[in-house]
């Protein structure tokens, strides 16, 4: 596709497990389905939100993306090349063009080295420059992202969460990346503070016409970013459309339960939903042995509603992502109309 | 008196500039100075060996002046019982530890970093294997490999101290393997991998050098300690540095037969050598240490 | 008010002594409050604001050994009313050098003796806390059950097994537990962080307490699962009228739950009174700090259009360094020419601005 930047499809990662009584060893193998089957693509100076409790395999997305964890099975095509399977070398070059902001705000930063050298050590990784040309690269950087150059002879622990996340933006920056993966990039981060992260991202966005793929669970700041939105549940994508369409007129019943936790949680009001309390059964389900059929079937209203049809539990008719609408997709036996 | 809490002080980091010197700091300088002493009277040890600057030849007996007490003329610490002086002989006993010490620390350190990045880095089957092998080594009582090592080749004290460090390979294995492990949770090397740096980079630089150097410079300098205990008790013992060749250990041993009878110098003084010395290497790891590290994090 | 007040705080100052940069954190400085019985007070505030700090006071542990705590908290228990922090005092000395605090001395063992001679029937039994990370606050080794009814033995008048029991189960229903039987024998690890919170408060309303904190209960737990202990919390309000001190930074659960709302920033209350007032609060209204939070949340509009958000310039406030004027000084977008000078160098006094509702900002003073 032309102005793609991203291209996933059937991405699958399962995790395996063992588990045994004297080592974990020994014993039963199991696999865990962290992301199955997941396919999705990013234009050109896109945001794509993706969102899903803790445990959906989002994260997992990313990573795979980034060549972190290899990729089970499945293609993912950046700016039009495969790179599931790069030699070390290829892969190294290809983080040059994508980059990943970690949840983890330390996680970018040596504590050992002054902010100065962690910028520094980024853009010379990819280029060969003078010094003065590192210095005026530098500068840049901190203008991009707000930072006061008095910050530069600053060790990670002297910064605070604002800023050690900004100097994480500016070194991904600093390669010259165009694509960024942000994991949850201001869940660390304090209520003040966070909507100057957010400002920042999409600030950076217009100005340098990046792509990112936004994971978060805070789902106000994911409809405000993202110009599409892609719902997960356990492994599999369950939604997908524009970030208005997913917001305000959600066809899957998880997505429907996601937005409307956010009222009720502030003015204790039950979703109105056509098919009774969105309450359903909130029992523990097993994220490593999902359900068969649909795996939201255990959780979820309109299965109690429409008495239990057995379509739904139905091993080998898993709900498969179909067109419900302009650029939206929903993997449900009976979406919401 | 009821105290208040209103007025808490203000700005008191005026004298960052002079952070040197605080307290804690002079102690830190105090603990490198003394080590480095220690440091620079092993290089006179040798400079005294090759160069014939020791005041008398550590090995000549001079039957006339036996068991001479220190202050005797021309002998500051005085003489053992062959009438040997024992300044010269302490000067060279620093040669019997110091380079056989220096290889048990290599060899201590040097394999147990590799290994101890291969089980960390590599994670899964690399992992499984070295710390099996680290797990045999460890439950080893080191004396009898030691004495096995003794009885099998000859007593050497170059071979003595490849066993010694080869027990200490574990410690270090594990210590490496498991700051990488507390990197890994906190996805740095993740983050560094994701940033596109290379491996070699990662290892060195960012584990190895910024995140390991501290620790593997204590245990460099307590496993120095280690050797030079190692060392003094094997020649104690007649494993180790064969007399007329002085080792502090041999020292001690001789000098001690005179200790009852009043004469005891022969064994004091090697004997204090031994503690001043280990206590040296010690306070100079702990020094470096803190030194390094107060200047990274604040 | 003709209810008295159940617990009532003044002029609470926790400090921490920081040896590395010798000077005081002053973590929670000059905070007075009162909570009457059966009403939730909402405390909001940042990292660093001092929220959980204060509650960690009012529980007596504050043990760490170098931290300090003045002021009074008196708690109505059994009839009486004690004053948590009584002689507290005579356990500390601080040495002075040039009008500076140079040293902290503390009698550690002499203080956590005290504390506890406090605390001893207080804890538990009339306060009461849920901790944020309800994983780590039960015992990995002990199952459900067992937790719950060792602390309705040790803290109510029922001893017998069977009756303990009882009792265990019902309140694990009465939190909504599914298959409470089930649960009852379950290890923590095997219960999502939402049962895992349950469980939690079950253990500590099942020592019927007349006090509880509950310190950032739905933090870390996913969207879902949030509404769904907001849901409890609210069900347990209406039904028991247990006196609670909420402490959160998300508005969304406080402006539910709570009847008044306290705002800290850096260590201070900025703004205080009934929660429709405080964070009803328009750009113009209330203070500026708590406008501000409000603003910074993505609303409709930002949605809609896509427009950036409204966000507080600067970084959280330093509680070592404290500034002598305001300290929200700095960030504050709504200084005037007229009071620039006061909010620079004069700490504000928390006043009324309407009966109930009082601020800590020059902005309303003399008006």
């Amino acid at each position: 596709m032309p102005g793609t930047i991203l291209e996933v499809s059937r991405l699958k990662k399962y995790f395996s497990q063992r588990r045994g009584w004297f080592s974990p060893h020994s014993g039963e193998e199991r696999l865990i389905p962290a992301v199955d089957d997941v396919s999705f693509y990013i234009k050109e100076k896109e945001i794509l939100g993706l969102v899903g409790e803790s445990g959906c395999g989002k994260t997992t997305v990313g990573r795979t993306i980034l060549g972190l964890t290899p990729a089970t099975s499945g293609s993912i095509l950046f700016e039009g090349k495969e790179i599931t399977a790069l030699p070390p070398e290829e892969l190294r070059a290809l983080r040059s063009r994508m980059q990943m902001i970690f949840q983890d705000l330390d996680a970018a930063l040596n504590p050992k080295m002054r902010v100065r050298d962690i910028l520094s050590e980024a853009i010379l990784l990819h280029h060969r420059l003078t010094d003065a040309e590192v210095e005026r690269k530098t500068a840049e950087l901190l203008e991009q992202v707000n930072l006061k150059a008095s910050k530069l002879p600053s060790f990670p622990d002297e910064l605070s969460g604002g800023e050690k996340r900004r100097v994480g933006i500016a070194r991904a920056l600093a390669v010259g990346a165009r694509f960024l993966v942000a994991d949850e990039p201001t869940s660390a981060l304090d209520v003040s503070i966070q909507a100057q992260v957010v400002n920042l991202l999409l600030d950076l966005q217009k100005r340098l016409g990046l792509s990112y793929l936004f994971i978060s669970h805070d789902l106000r700041v994911v409809e405000l970013l993202s110009h599409k939105v892609a719902v997960m549940y356990l492994g599999k994508i369950v939604e997908i459309g524009l970030s208005e369409s997913i917001a305000r007129a959600p066809r899957h019943p998880y997505t429907r339960i996601l937005w409307s936790s956010l009222v009720e949680k502030q003015s204790g009001e039950a979703f109105r939903h056509p098919h009774g309390s969105a309450a359903g059964s909130w029992g523990v389900f097993d994220f490593e042995r999902p359900a068969a059929g649909c795996r939201f079937a255990p959780r979820c209203p309109v299965f109690e509603a429409k008495g239990r049809p057995a379509v739904c539990t139905d091993p080998s008719s898993a709900p498969q992502l179909a067109a419900a609408g302009p650029a939206h997709q929903v993997a449900c036996h009976f979406p919401t109309e | 008196m009821r105290k208040r809490y209103v007025q808490a002080p203000g700005r008191s980091d005026e004298a960052s500039g002079l952070r040197f010197l605080r307290k804690a700091d002079a102690v830190d300088l105090f603990f490198v100075g003394y080590g480095l002493l220690i440091v620079v009277l092993v290089a006179a040890s040798y400079a005294a060996g090759v160069f014939r600057l020791l005041p008398y030849d550590p090995e000549a007996v001079n039957l006339g002046l036996m068991l001479a007490p220190p202050g005797t003329a021309g002998h500051l610490l005085g003489t053992d019982f062959m009438g040997r002086d024992l300044l010269s002989r302490l000067i060279l006993g620093i040669q019997a530890y110091f380079l056989p010490g220096l290889l048990a620390v290599a060899v201590a350190i040097v394999p147990g970093a590799a290994l101890g990045v291969l089980a960390g880095y590599g994670a899964g089957r690399a992992d499984r294997v070295i710390t099996w092998f680290s797990n045999l080594v460890d439950s080893f009582p080191r004396l009898v490999l030691i004495l096995l090592v003794v009885a099998a080749f000859k007593p050497d004290i170059y071979f003595i101290m490849v066993v010694v460090g080869l027990t200490n390979v574990p410690a270090t294995v594990s210590l490496v393997k498991v700051k990488i492990r507390f990197l890994r949770e906190k996805n740095f090397i993740e983050a560094a991998e994701g940033l596109g740096l290379p491996r070699r980079t990662i290892v060195l630089k960012h584990i190895l050098w910024h995140h390991c150097r501290a620790s593997l410079i204590i245990r460099a300098t307590l496993g120095m300690g280690e050797a030079i205990l190692m060392e003094t008790s094997l020649s104690y013992l007649g494993f180790g540095v064969q007399e007329p060749t002085p080792s502090w250990g041999n020292m001690v041993q001789s000098g001690a037969n005179y200790f009852l009878q009043g004469n005891f110098w022969p064994s004091t003084v090697p004997a204090l050598a031994i503690l001043l010395s280990i206590l040296g290497f010690h306070l100079l790891g702990d020094g470096l240490n803190n030194l390094l590290e107060r200047k990274a994090v604040h | 008010m003709s209810v008295p007040p159940l617990l009532n705080i003044e002029n609470l100052k926790t400090y921490f002594y920081s040896k590395g940069r010798q000077a005081f954190i002053r973590s929670v400085d000059d905070v007075s409050f009162e909570i009457r019985r059966g009403e939730t007070l909402g405390v909001v505030g940042e990292s660093g604001s001092g929220k959980s700090v204060m509650a960690l006071s009012v529980m007596g542990l504050v043990g760490a050994a170098p931290g300090v705590v003045a002021g009074r908290i008196g708690l109505k228990t059994d009839g009486i009313r004690k004053n948590l922090l009584q002689d507290l005092d005579d356990y500390v000395e601080r040495v002075e050098a040039d009008g500076r605090v140079v040293e902290v001395r503390k009698d550690v063992v002499g203080w956590q003796k005290n504390v506890e001679r406090l605390m001893a029937m207080v804890r538990g039994k009339t306060v009461a806390m849920i901790f944020q990370n309800p994983k780590s606050s039960l015992n990995p080794f002990l199952s459900v059950g067992r937790q719950i009814t060792e602390a309705i033995r040790l803290h109510t008048p029922c001893k017998g097994k069977a009756e303990s029991r009882e009792r265990a189960l019902y309140w694990l229903e009465r939190v909504r537990m599914d298959s409470p039987r089930l649960r009852y024998d379950n290890y923590p690890r095997a219960l999502s962080g939402g049962m895992c919170q349950r469980a939690m408060v079950a253990m500590v309303l099942s020592c019927e307490p007349s006090f509880l904190i509950a310190d950032e209960p739905t933090t870390g737990l996913d969207a879902t699962i949030q509404s769904r202990i907001a849901d409890l919390l609210a069900e347990l309000k209406a039904d028991l009228g247990v006196t609670t001190m909420l402490i959160s930074h998300d508005i969304g659960i406080i402006r539910r739950l709570s009847d008044s709302v306290a705002v800290m920033y850096g260590g201070m209350v900025v703004e205080y009174g009934p929660a429709g007032k405080v964070l009803a609060a328009g750009p113009e209204s209330g203070h500026p700090y708590t406008a501000a939070l409000l603003a910074s949340v993505p609303d409709e509009r930002n949605i809609r259009g896509k427009e950036p958000l409204q966000a507080i310039p600067g970084d959280v406030p330093d509680t070592i360094h404290v500034p002598n004027g305001c300290r929200f000084y700095g960030r504050c977008v709504r200084v005037t020419a007229a009071v620039d000078k006061e909010c620079a160098s004069l700490l504000p006094p928390l006043s009324e601005i309407t009966p109930g509702h009082a601020v800590r900002c020059w902005l309303y003073e003399g008006s």
